[in-house]
């Protein structure tokens, strides 16, 4: 079939709808939507919320099947857009996006700090294919995502793998043993396809999700550690084939409570519709090892610490579900952290960078 | 149907009088061993249009009074909501999660969100709310001024 390798774009934007029926987060989604389906070589498609999403539903199904790069907008964190999609089989590399929520200056990445440590993503490497995830709340202004988008576009052209009605059919009828999504037993139909985009540049996923709530591992961060698993007692978390831990059972997670977000020592654990920025996927700071000095200059001491929270939270959902609290000595954390202040480490630890930090402080 | 009026302002709100109150404005119907609860007038003025509700709790659940239990974003504001008393949790309105409008439209029937197995002892008849209203609504002015000075 000649026409299989048609290409269709140059990139896919993907427009995730918020959950709110706010008006202006509606106008402001239809009018991005709108001009980014009028840029040459683009082609938009519009899901429901990421988060709720089902997994094997038409939305992840679609999204699967296209190789190109994406730009994804959704009412979430960058971060926790790009994990929730590489849970679900929508995989690439983190693209830099200009446009941000709060976007500081002095970004400093400290590189080295970051290489010594063994992040799943090293092992694990992510396709190349680029996705680029842009939080709707940076900008009330529908021109400031358009002109993202048309940077984007710009950017990478060259290198960049063009969406094909290949990988459309392969959403009508998946053939590649790597699909986890729903049973081919729906025959394909030309109809359905055209009825994706036709003559268009936007198209519709019809997909009424319910809420949900679950943890989002960002690989970027985690070390396989493995706290959470140990942590959570309700089977949210497994492990793969290689013993890469992953979120096995979402649902069996409880609403509401984020409490191994608390206990993960590399914040990688994302709970995208958590109020606090820091557990829904806001940027971690890069800095390295910042010492909170708030104390030694007279912070009153906070209440509780967050092994302490993350206990109750959790004893708080056993005993909701019927089940008999665990207080704090279940958890693993404690006993590793006073092991690993007991193990003295010769070299690279992370107590000398934190000592050499203090140092240059100079104070 | 009887009910009271509070004046906020020009704005003439509405307490029907078949049903308890909670200090957190919320009203308290009476169901068969508790009470189903909604957002009273003063709330919705306050709230204006409600664009999104959102719920940690799931029937089954025991809560208590004060306990976060979910969230709400209107055209006017957006909050966390707490429960208004000890009990446990006997259904949620699911069909305000997709679409929160009869909180609007209807705050006193459909649009109802959750009930709870609990008795009365943290509710208010009618005539006390209405009176505890009158102090909370110059603590309200206060807020929404401090708030938009700021």
């Amino acid at each position: 079939m000649p026409e299989s390798m048609t290409e269709l774009a140059q990139l896919v934007v993907v427009v995730s709808a918020g959950q709110s029926r706010n008006p202006e987060k509606r106008d402001l989604e239809k009018a991005v939507a709108d001009r980014a389906a009028a840029l040459d070589g683009v082609k938009v498609i519009k899901i429901p919320h990421l988060y709720d999403l089902a997994p094997k539903g038409d939305s992840f199904r679609l999204l699967q099947g296209i190789d190109a790069d994406i730009v994804f907008l959704s009412w979430l964190y960058d971060r926790a857009a790009h994990w929730v999609l590489d849970r679900n089989g929508v995989r690439g590399q983190v693209g830099e996006v200009e446009l941000k929520v709060d976007s500081d200056e002095d970004e400093e990445e400290s590189e080295e700090e970051e290489e010594k440590i063994e992040r799943v993503i090293l092992s694990q490497p992510r396709p190349e294919r680029t996705i680029y995830s842009l939080d709707f709340r940076s900008s009330q202004r529908s021109e400031d995502f358009v002109e993202e988008i048309d940077r984007i576009l710009s950017e990478g052209s060259q290198a960049r793998t063009p969406l094909t009605l290949e990988m459309l059919e392969r959403y009508e009828q998946p053939t590649n043993d790597t699909f986890v999504g729903a049973e081919s037993s729906a025959p394909a139909s030309d109809d359905s396809l055209a009825m994706l985009f036709g003559t268009q540049s936007l198209a519709s996923v019809d997909e009424h999700p319910s809420r949900r709530w679950y943890p989002v591992i960002d690989f970027s961060r985690c070390t396989n550690c493995m706290e959470c698993i140990d942590f959570c007692l309700f089977g949210v978390y497994g492990v793969d084939s290689v013993d890469t831990i992953l979120v096995e059972q979402a649902d069996n997670c409880r609403k509401g409570c984020p409490a191994c977000s608390r206990v993960c020592p590399q914040n990688a654990i994302i709970f995208p519709q958590h109020k606090t920025p820091a557990i829904a996927g806001a940027p971690v700071d890069s800095g390295g090892l910042k010492i909170d000095l708030s104390k030694l200059f007279g912070a009153p001491e906070q209440e509780e610490d967050s092994a302490e929270v993350a206990a109750r939270e959790r004893d708080e959902q056993l005993i909701l579900a019927g089940r008999d609290a665990v207080g704090k000595e279940e958890s693993l954390v404690e006993q590793r952290l006073s092991e690993k202040a007991t193990l003295q480490k010769p070299a690279n630890d992370d107590l000398d960078g934190l000592l050499d930090e203090l140092d240059s402080l100079d104070l | 149907m009887s009910q009271l009026v509070f004046m906020m302002g020009e704005y003439e709100a509405h307490f029907p009088t078949d049903r308890m109150y909670a200090k957190n404005h919320m009203w308290a119907s009476s169901i068969a061993d508790g009470f189903r609860f909604g957002l009273s007038a003063y709330a919705v003025r306050l709230l204006q249009d409600v664009y999104f509700l959102d719920m940690d709790i799931e029937p089954g659940m025991q809560v208590v009074e004060k306990k976060e239990i979910g969230a709400i974003e209107s055209k006017k504001a957006e909050s966390s909501l707490y429960c208004p008393t000890k009990g446990s949790v006997a259904a949620i309105n699911d069909s305000l999660l997709d679409d929160p409008t009869a909180i609007n439209l209807d705050k006193y029937g459909e649009g109802w969100m959750f009930e709870l197995r609990c008795d009365d002892s943290d509710l208010l008849s009618p005539e006390a709310y209405v009176k505890h209203l009158r102090r909370a609504w110059n603590v309200a002015q206060a807020t929404i001024k401090g708030q938009a000075n700021a």
